[in-house]
């Protein structure tokens, strides 16, 4: 009896423990990062696995290396991309609906002329499905005149 | 009758102040209690709206104010829309003997602390009532124990402060605030410690806040007595919550504190101080501690706050008898 | 009918007493309660169900006499999709399972494959195994413990658990890609190598872990509330374990040391030296301290691996590709996740998709001890006794 009236005495020396650990953190910095004033590291993003993009050729930056054997097509478990062949080798369309995408990376490894990759986009955004089907081959290209403009004037 | 008339208007304008201080009271302390949250939490809080954030509160008043007030199948109506407003009109009338400056007291009312004790009960009858019209077993259970709870927690609430009138020989605030020095020393507090402890516990039990907010324990009554009630009934609700915060703050203030009293300078802006701080101490608390349980809710009162009550009036009662 | 001010009259639409509301579960869960005593619904829309999971109780006040948990709101067909999917293309889904401990589903399903096709992995990729599992691990077991006050009423620690969460995320990003329903388990290894960064931020967060551990000491565990909220509430022995099957920190709380790392060992776990915690007590606090010190021991094994990570390919070399086949015969592999025994059977006739999936998920075995634990409870406890389960409503449906 005795004892357990010194056990709850003791108990309320555990809330004062309590409150001066969140009291602490109260007066201390915040943690979060404030996401349209800030934003995370590019470090941190860099292994970050975003919507896929089309890889750069080796020899001409601005065309793509697919060589549209459709493997990524058979490999994708969510059916998820869809690649026409055009003339000779490189594909005409390359549309891949992200809203169906999980990520996986299938495709990336199933693609023997490593025309794939992971991009590192984390501030995605749509209001549609449809936006979310995105038209890779156009995506490289608004990339290589975003970084390279084209010379021929 | 020019006296009666007199008192009449007094009161009219101290209600309407009232209202202004609820109001803007519900403002502060929305931002308050979301700022220490998202500090103690440590993250920013409301930030958007306004600098700093400051205009959220107002934004979220719009919000509830605007939106329907949804009525659910099978409740009983009268008593459903009944309930907020009899949530929010008895606590108008308890500010009214709270003295918050030296000369501004709104009534000046010999027995002071009856009124407040006696109107505070009718708080429980509007959460009962909310409760039990809402058609909602979740609702059912909150109002229950809304009510043994507010019963409960009454009982300590009433012997602290039993202790502090023997000891002052008054029930008026007003008195007890002018018995108590400039300096903490002199304050109630450093005369009746115990009892300012009971009162602090009973105070957040009273005001069905966490660590004791089994009335609208969210995460087994999903929001207890007012899981139906949205728009401008929740914020009646809200309102009076906050209220009530507000009125045990300052009850506590002058009770135990020194009221308006203080250091430099008396004046109204002590109350104030004094009373936010014990806000901010019970928004501080329900950021830090899980919730208890119900049975030991009751087993604090009736096995710990109700005998230590006794014991603190019984032991001021023989110190005012025999030393003064 | 439902404006602001449309009154309805209450006698008009009162339900005639024969008919009763409710679907089928109500109505038969209905149909043994005695009369007077209150139906309540917790779920599927419950704050303190994790999701979707519902749980039918014959209430008599506060007292639940009788509960009976419905299950199926999130059924998602991951049985079947395994057998209409290739393995590759089914290693994904195994991230779905179980979004809080995802890789211990991926190796159990990888590891079943492997064995079938009887693939020798290089012994990098087996200590990357461990290592991201037993971050996994932690990163689940943080979350329970956040979410697991919250359902008793204390809404600060979650966000302090997801402090550590983000750091764990940060570091399995690394080599899984993902923050959440990562599946980087490939047959033949895993997808992504360590690079130093890797190895120097999970150096890092052991000591910074630890560190922290003392504080949620500090503020929950030693706690008066939490204490008398969970020392004695819900008793489940070893012998009731033994009966529905319960495995993990549950039936390790009951005193039993049962370890599939231990008694069954797979992968490299043989390496490695640990403590298997059994608890001081089988009430929902020893539980909670089981939990906490499974923390401890997942960081003295990654400690310990990533002191000893060999040299060498992350990947086997002509790992199977999406195309791949398995051989035709069957085989198992269990895991030990944050739940308990995680453990995927898969049989196949030699064609390119399994013929079965077989998913043991250790939450519904789990889940099966609650409704005898929490009759004759009050309401309260019953949503103690379901937060100490740690459910994971989507692995229980799976």
């Amino acid at each position: 009896m005795l004892k357990a009236i010194w056990d709850n005495i003791k108990g309320l020396y555990s809330l004062l423990v309590g409150l001066s650990i969140t009291g602490r953190y109260l007066v201390s910095p915040r943690k979060t990062i404030h996401y349209p004033r800030q934003v995370v590291d590019d470090e941190i993003l860099a292994s970050f696995r975003g919507p896929l993009e089309l890889t750069r050729g080796r020899k001409e930056p601005g065309q793509t290396r697919c060589i549209s054997c459709q493997m990524c097509v058979r490999a994708c478990p969510g059916h998820c991309l869809t690649v026409i062949k055009g003339d000779a080798k490189a594909p005409s369309r390359w549309i891949y609906d992200f809203s169906l995408c999980c990520l996986c990376g299938a495709c990336v490894e199933a693609c023997p002329a490593g025309a794939l990759a992971f991009s590192h986009k984390v501030y995605l955004v749509a209001t549609s499905r449809e936006e979310l089907k995105l038209d890779l081959l156009a995506d490289l290209k608004a990339r290589t005149e975003k970084e390279a403009p084209p010379k021929n004037e | 009758m020019d006296l009666s008339l007199a008192i009449f208007v007094q009161i009219i304008v101290a209600v309407l102040l009232i209202i202004g201080l609820m109001v803007g009271n519900a403002v502060v302390m929305v931002y308050m209690e979301r700022k220490v949250a998202g500090f103690i939490q440590r993250r920013p809080g409301p930030y958007e709206v306004g600098p700093w954030g400051t205009l959220q509160a107002v934004c979220d008043s719009m919000k509830l104010l605007a939106k329907q007030v949804f009525l659910p199948g099978n409740v009983d109506f009268i008593l459903y829309y009944l309930a907020p407003i009899l949530a929010f009109l008895p606590v108008l009338l308890l500010f009214l003997p709270v003295p918050f400056g030296p000369i501004l007291t709104p009534l000046h009312i010999n027995e002071g602390i009856v009124l407040i004790l006696a109107f505070a009960g009718l708080g429980v009858l509007s959460n009962l009532l909310a409760g039990w019209s809402s058609n909602n077993k979740y609702s059912l259970l909150g109002a229950g124990r809304a009510v043994a709870q507010t019963v409960a927690y009454e009982i300590p609430m009433i012997l602290a402060l039993l202790a502090v009138v023997l000891q002052s020989g008054s029930m008026d605030l007003a008195k007890i605030v002018g018995q108590q020095g400039q300096y903490p020393w002199q304050w109630n507090i450093a005369l009746q410690p115990l009892a300012f402890f009971i009162y602090l516990v009973s105070l957040v039990g009273e005001t069905n806040r966490a660590p004791f907010d089994l009335p609208e324990a969210e995460s087994e009554l999903t929001a207890g007595f007012h899981t139906e009630y949205s728009g401008m009934g929740f914020a009646l609700f809200f309102l009076s919550e906050y209220a009530n915060m507000l009125l045990v703050s300052f009850v506590c203030a002058s009770f135990f504190l020194g009221g308006y009293k203080g250091p430099f300078l008396d004046g109204i802006w002590w109350t104030f101080i004094k009373a936010y701080l014990i806000m901010f101490f019970i928004v501080w608390i329900r950021w830090t501690f899980p919730r208890v349980r119900f049975d030991q809710l009751l087993n604090i009162n009736w096995k710990w706050l109700l005998p230590l009550g006794l014991l603190n009036l019984w032991l001021t009662a023989v110190l005012v008898k025999f030393l003064v | 009918m439902t404006g602001c001010f449309n009154f309805i009259n209450p006698l008009a639409v009162t339900e005639e007493p024969g008919t009763t509301a409710g679907d089928f579960y109500t109505r038969n869960f209905e149909k043994k309660a005695v009369p007077g005593r209150i139906i309540l619904n917790l779920g599927p829309q419950h704050p303190s169900t994790h999701g979707v999971l519902r749980i039918l109780c014959e209430m008599d006040g506060e007292y639940i006499v009788r509960c009976e948990p419905v299950l199926g709101y999130l059924h998602r067909m991951h049985e079947k999709m395994g057998e209409v999917k290739t393995p590759w293309q089914f290693i994904p889904n195994m991230g779905r399972v179980d979004y809080l401990h995802p890789l211990a589903w991926t190796w159990a399903f990888v590891g079943a494959c492997e064995r079938l096709a009887g693939i020798e992995i290089p012994e990098r990729a087996e200590y990357l195994r461990v290592i991201s599992c037993e971050l996994n691990r932690i990163s689940s077991h943080l979350l329970w413990w956040g979410a697991f006050v919250m359902d008793l009423g204390g809404v600060t620690p979650i966000l302090y658990a997801f402090e550590e969460r983000e750091k764990i995320n940060d570091i399995l990003q690394i080599i899984t890609g993902s923050r959440l329903t990562m599946s980087s388990f490939r047959f033949g290894g895993v997808c992504t190598d360590a690079d130093e960064r890797f190895k120097s931020l999970a150096k890092e967060f052991i000591p910074y872990l630890r560190e922290r551990l003392k504080m949620y000491k500090g503020l929950v565990t030693d706690n008066i509330i939490l204490r008398r909220r969970l020392e004695g509430i819900g008793p489940m022995d070893a012998d009731i374990c033994r009966r529905y099957g319960a495995t993990g920190p549950i039936l390790r709380a009951a005193g039993l040391a049962r370890d599939t790392r231990k008694d069954f060992p797979y992968s490299v776990y043989h390496k490695f030296d640990f403590p298997v915690p059994a608890g001081p007590a089988n009430d929902c606090f020893g539980r909670y301290l089981v939990r906490l010190s499974e923390i401890e021991a997942s960081l003295m094994i990654v400690e310990q691996a990533l002191a000893s990570l060999p040299e060498g390919s992350h990947i086997m070399e002509k790992a199977p590709k999406a195309n791949w086949k398995l051989p035709a015969g069957e085989s198992y592999m269990a895991v030990e996740g944050a739940r308990g025994q995680v453990a995927v059977h898969v049989v196949s006739d030699g064609g390119p998709k399994p013929y079965r999936v077989k998913l043991r998920a250790p939450g519904f075995s789990n889940l099966s001890l609650f409704a005898e634990a929490a009759a004759g409870t009050l309401l309260a406890d019953a949503i103690a006794i379901l937060g100490s389960l740690d459910l994971v409503i989507p692995e229980v449906d799976r």
